[in-house]
């Protein structure tokens, strides 16, 4: 089977790599082909005709954008070939199984832990990801609709950071002058919220507030260990699906019959529950 | 050879326009305007600081009629390099920087000889390297970032010192720039290779007619300025406590803006590094100013493009020698 990466740039999608070629060894009658797009729907589409010529069994792919892709999609589908379509869709209902998490959904869940450690009383400073792109608009959608029953829990500055640690950190510099009480940070990716908590500590006020983020991953710069490490106080798992798709894949291959769509839930990590020991010296 | 006085005054115009409305839209905390603060200043000379140190290494490239792509990948090698040193290799404080402005210099060698050698025009050799820089960086680290830890069996800690205060409300990243501008300030003025440069970027054939060793300066500029941009790199991976391979994407553009903004042209021969360090705080306050009164993202974008313009327009409104 070929698996069809968007872009390999990103640490998510190199985890979400890692656990396909983890769970297939699991699999021996599994073979995997891999593609890397890198962002490039030109790419994409050829690496999927890459594939059909090598004579692929089964297709899993993850888009790197819906419309672009939809095509050479339903062409692979069409010619009996079942496809699991992985995290991003595409349009129409020509592909055998979407595996993907629910941004709204952990937004919300984001939302509810920072109502319930705050007691629905805070000043809050939102760090968004990149404008328009879909989990920035699903990740504050979902916080903003679960603290709406506080009235106390208040959203004072929300800058843009396009999801990176450099440019969050600077703008929580600004918001850290403009604000001389905050209560929450809540920053829709991990890279971004401990990029406010180096500005923070610069201040010597990384104590007054919370860092919450989101994705999880594993690894020495994932969320995971910032929690261990204490510098977030909380971050919600973004599921890359890559082993689910290889199940899903695995029962297709052998004839069983599989869901249309696959949401995966999410965790939440904190201190108590991430049961990781810092390995990086004192934190400071 | 005639050269054109350099726009310092339209350019201080600029600046102090752009000081005014960032006064005046401040919000007030305590009576006062909060981008005042002595803390907020200083927190925008380290907001500019990487950047700016990337553009103080562009000015002499730009004057001597070229153009460098390759900063931000050179940065993000760098970064990446000097994580890798100091984590995997167990390389000392002293020998991570040693060894990371090196190959910082390396990159700029090779843009500079195959520039100066080959007579291949600049935008396209550091196209290459911009390319092949960030392939090596994410090769060297697995396409992860590599996360600094201080203590034992970690980072030693003074490399910290890179990010910290020197003083309270002096950031070291904030020094290391203006002492790069003072030096390429130095470097331009004050030396013969300086006017070389200048007289490269003016007319290249008649410097070369001149007896001034062309190959030799256009080299040195490149060098100079990965030299600069992996200076950059060191205190970005002190900064955000790691080394990532994906950092610095567009830092290039950004530094050429603050270049032009400054009054340097881009057709070579004209500028100042001066300039370049007005065009930086230029910049640098517009964000800060949007950045403390919560503006929409998107507005922000349209406003720092319509206010480049106005300042690049402000700059050539000068009469022609």
């Amino acid at each position: 089977m070929g698996f069809s990466q968007c872009n390999l740039g990103e640490p998510w999608r190199v985890a979400m790599n890692a656990e396909v070629a983890a769970r297939a060894r699991d699999f021996p009658d599994l073979e995997i082909v891999y593609a890397d797009a890198q962002q490039d729907n030109a790419k994409q589409v050829a690496d999927v005709e890459n594939f059909l010529r090598q004579g692929i069994d089964l297709l899993m792919i993850s888009p790197n954008e819906a419309r672009p892709l939809t095509p050479i999609v339903e062409r692979v589908f069409r010619a009996g070939i079942p496809v699991v379509v992985i995290d991003r869709g595409i349009e129409g209902d020509q592909y055998t199984t979407f595996v993907g998490a629910d941004n709204y959904q952990i937004g919300r869940e984001a939302g509810e832990h920072i109502a319930a450690v705050t007691g629905g009383r805070g000043r809050i400073v939102e760090i968004r990801g990149l404008p328009g792109s879909p989990p920035a608009v699903d990740r504050s959608r979902g916080m903003h609709d679960a603290i709406a029953a506080h009235p106390d829990l208040q959203i004072i500055h929300s800058p843009v950071a396009n999801w990176l640690r450099e440019e969050a950190m600077s703008q929580m510099e600004m918001a850290l002058a403009a604000h001389p009480r905050i209560d929450v940070v809540y920053a829709h990716n991990d890279p971004m919220a401990i990029g406010a908590y180096l500005a923070a500590k610069a201040k010597g006020r990384e104590q007054e507030m919370l860092f919450v983020g989101i994705d999880a991953l594993p690894g020495l710069d994932g969320g995971r260990q910032a929690v261990a490490d204490g510098r977030l106080d909380a971050t919600f798992v973004y599921p890359t699906g890559g082993r689910e798709a290889v199940e899903i894949a695995s029962r297709i291959l052998h004839g069983e019959a599989v869901p249309h769509r696959v949401v995966l839930q999410t965790e939440k990590i904190t201190a108590k529950g991430s049961g990781r020991i810092s390995h990086a010296g004192p934190r400071g | 050879m005639t050269l054109r006085p350099p726009p310092r005054l339209t350019g201080l115009v600029a600046l102090a326009a752009v000081l005014a409305l960032a006064i005046a839209f401040s919000p007030v905390r305590g009576g006062r305007p909060v981008f005042l603060d002595v803390g907020n200043l200083t927190d925008i000379l380290r907001q500019v600081s990487e950047k700016g140190i990337l553009a103080a290494g562009m000015t002499p490239i730009i004057i001597s009629g070229g153009i460098d792509l390759s900063v931000g990948s050179v940065l993000a090698l760098s970064a990446t390099l000097a994580g890798s040193l100091l984590m995997r290799a167990d390389a000392g404080l002293w020998p991570t920087i040693v060894i990371v402005l090196a190959a910082g210099c390396l990159c700029g060698l090779a843009n500079g000889l195959v520039v100066a050698r080959w007579r291949i025009q600049p935008f396209i050799v550091t196209l290459a390297t911009m390319s092949a820089a960030r392939g090596v960086a994410r090769y060297l680290s697995g396409g992860a970032a590599i996360p600094l830890g201080f203590g034992e069996g970690g980072a030693p800690p003074a490399f910290r010192a890179l990010a910290a205060p020197i003083v309270p409300y002096v950031p070291m990243p904030a020094v290391l720039f203006l002492c790069s501008v003072g030096a390429i300030a130095v470097y331009l003025t004050w030396t013969r290779a300086g006017r070389y440069v200048r007289a490269i970027g003016d007319n290249e054939a008649t410097a070369r007619l001149a007896g001034v060793r062309v190959g030799l300066h256009k080299t040195a500029v490149y060098v100079i300025g990965a030299g600069l941009a992996a200076l950059a790199g060191l205190i970005h991976c002190a900064q955000l406590e790691q080394g990532n391979p994906n950092d610095g994407a567009g830092y290039e553009l950004d530094a050429i803006a603050a270049v032009v903004i400054g009054g340097t042209s881009l057709s070579g021969g004209v500028g100042t590094v001066g300039g370049t360090l007005v065009g930086t705080l230029i910049i640098g306050i517009i964000n800060n100013s949007m950045g403390l009164n919560n503006v929409d993202a998107n507005l922000q974008l349209i406003l720092k493009g319509a206010i480049i313009l106005a300042a690049v327009w402000l700059q050539t409104r000068r009469p022609a020698a």
